[in-house]
């Protein structure tokens, strides 16, 4: 019983070293002593139907030893001595047959790999189209987005353009209080506004208010409408010819919020 | 809003005589334009003025050249800590020869008196010089005798030295109508000064010499009286003040009030002062009306001495000078607070 199994272990350690194996699989044939010089395997190309490495050599006598690995890439039999060359470049032809067996495990005869199963059918045009008609539909929107609210504007062009400047703000405010008509709280605030929103524009903000309103009033461009608004707002009998289109030109350029108050602050 | 009466204002007339003073203090004073105004102002409108600065910036020789530009009888008292309320209003006095009381007046009497250093004496000092400078009169014993008109009280203080000193609390500030800061003459009125000083000598008196001050150079020949004061006078309160102007006084009083570093605000009579002065001013600088300009020119002088710092505020190290410049700018420039 002990003899047999250590049979059995003996068989499972050892190499194998037969001389048939399936495609793919490597095998190896040990201790084979081959007559003559030194044997290395010929270079071979993608085609051949077996690969072989020699794995190790023995010098033995007058001729040599080799444990050689290979496998089979075509069923068949095949002479590994085709695939062997003498180092020296001596001929090889006297080597005897070192015949092997590769076999097959797929059905006699087949030759492709089993058919694949018919995936799902791709929307028409694939993937490109899907991104093209997206692109347009998404450039189309933008058009009509575009087209709608200059449509719109167009429809309040008119109300619009009354708050587009300053200038145009101003004036229905400067001309009440020529008139006398703005209240005094908006008077007040109007003649306030303009003087700290001059004071910002012309850096004037650190200058101290005194300083501050003097040059404003000398200024070129803040002086015409801060003076006549002071005699508008504070003397008994203020002037009455005024050209309000000169002295609004200077805020003809401005926007309309130019004079909103800074939120927080005193 | 306020128009005047009817009759025209003789506005240039006005204007001739205060360009007499100034141009009369201008020979012995040099520069303090503004104080000169200050005063001018003051005078014109009843207020009193509280001048703070160092000493030796000219506050004694300026009010006494005025008093004689003017014509003004002029008192001038040194306030220490040692000062009776009597020292300065009067009192009554026994008058061995009929053994009855007799009323002795005090410096008080006059019409242009300089309260040189009022924070160094007592309180009750204090009080009794503004309770005189309210009412325009003193009981003395029992009996109350009106001050003379014009009175106009100068009064100074050191902002440096503040041992045994008694601030004035804002309550007392409050009744002077300008607090002006002084400040040291410009490099090129230093150099006039110095030069003028120089060429002042010496003048003989009994056996010897004395050396000539700038008191000594005063002109005694006065340029206006009390009627051109009083016409003065009579033409700031024509000087028109419009609604807006108005508005801009309440918006500015309302944001002392409603500031988050202020913990006393400007009171109704800092909004009076501001119109007053601003009447005043526009009568020297030859108007008939105000403008804003009046009121940025006159709100450090009208306000700031009203106000008190929260105690947070001071921690930060910010000043009732630099707030109200803040709150100056701020008008226009930031919605104004909801009203207090």
């Amino acid at each position: 019983m002990a003899a047999l199994l250590l049979t059995i272990l003996l068989a499972c350690a050892a190499p194998q070293d037969e001389r048939s194996s399936p495609v793919g699989v490597p095998a190896w044939i040990r201790d084979l002593v081959l007559p003559g010089s030194e044997l290395v395997v010929a270079p071979a190309d993608f085609t051949a139907p077996i690969v072989l490495r020699i794995d190790e050599v023995y010098a033995h006598g007058d001729s040599f030893r080799y444990d050689l690995v290979y496998y089979g890439l075509d069923p068949g039999t095949f002479d590994l001595g085709d695939f062997l060359k003498r180092r020296d470049g001596s001929s090889a032809e006297d080597l005897p047959p070192i015949a092997v067996e590769i076999s097959s495990v797929l059905p006699p005869g087949q030759i492709m790999p089993n058919t694949l199963n018919a995936g799902q059918v791709p929307g028409v045009g694939g993937y490109e189209l899907t991104l093209w008609i997206g692109g347009a539909l998404w450039l189309a929107g933008l058009v009509a987005i575009l087209a709608l609210g200059r449509k719109r504007r167009g429809e309040h062009g008119d109300a619009g353009e009354r708050t587009v400047t300053l200038a145009e703000r101003l004036r229905p405010l400067v001309e009440q209080a020529m008139a006398g008509t703005l209240s005094q709280e908006d008077r007040a605030q109007l003649e306030l506004m303009l003087i700290a929103f001059w004071r910002r524009k012309l850096g004037l903000e650190d200058a101290g208010a005194v300083a501050s309103l003097a040059r404003l009033k000398e200024h070129e461009e803040a002086g015409p409408l801060l003076r006549q608004l002071e005699d508008w707002l504070h003397r008994p009998q203020p002037a009455a010819d005024v050209d309000l289109n000169e002295l609004l030109a200077p805020y003809r350029d401005l926007p309309a919020d130019a004079l909103e108050p800074v939120k927080g602050g005193p | 809003m306020t128009q005047g009466n009817n009759g025209s204002p003789d506005f240039e007339r006005t204007a001739s005589f205060i360009n007499a003073v100034r141009e009369r203090i201008a020979t012995v004073v040099v520069g303090q334009d503004v104080v000169v105004e200050r005063l001018l102002i003051s005078l014109f409108t009843g207020g009193h003025i509280l001048l703070q600065g160092v000493p030796g910036i000219a506050k004694t020789l300026l009010a006494a050249t005025l008093s004689k530009a003017l014509d003004l009888e002029f008192a001038r008292v040194q306030f220490t800590i040692d000062l009776l309320p009597s020292d300065i209003v009067g009192s009554e006095v026994l008058d061995q020869r009929t053994n009855e009381f007799r009323t002795h007046m005090g410096p008080i009497f006059t019409n242009l008196l300089l309260a040189d250093e009022i924070n160094r004496a007592a309180p009750k000092v204090q009080s009794a010089l503004l309770e005189a400078m309210q009412e325009r009169k003193v009981t003395i014993g029992s009996e109350s005798f009106a001050l003379p008109a014009p009175f106009l009280v100068i009064a100074t203080q050191n902002p440096v030295e503040q041992a045994g000193t008694f601030e004035l609390p804002e309550a007392q500030l409050d009744r002077f109508m300008l607090l002006h800061r002084l400040e040291y003459p410009k490099p090129d009125e230093e150099r006039e000064v110095l030069r003028r000083n120089a060429l002042l000598g010496i003048q003989r008196a009994d056996r010897g010499a004395i050396v000539r001050t700038e008191f000594d150079v005063i002109d005694d020949t006065p340029v206006g009286s009390s009627e051109e004061i009083t016409a003065a006078m009579e033409a700031v309160n024509q000087v028109h003040v419009s609604e807006t102007f108005l508005e801009h006084v309440v918006e500015l009083v309302n944001r002392t009030r409603t500031h988050e570093a202020i913990e006393l605000g400007g009171s109704p009579r800092a909004g009076i002062a501001l119109i007053k002065a601003s009447r005043a001013r526009a009568l020297i600088h030859g108007r008939s009306y105000v403008i804003p300009e009046d009121l940025f020119d006159l709100a450090e002088d009208a306000v700031l001495h009203r106000l008190r710092l929260r105690y947070e505020a001071l921690a930060e190290g910010r000043t009732t000078a630099g707030l109200l410049e803040e709150m100056l700018s701020g008008m226009g420039a930031t919605p104004m607070p909801a009203r207090a």
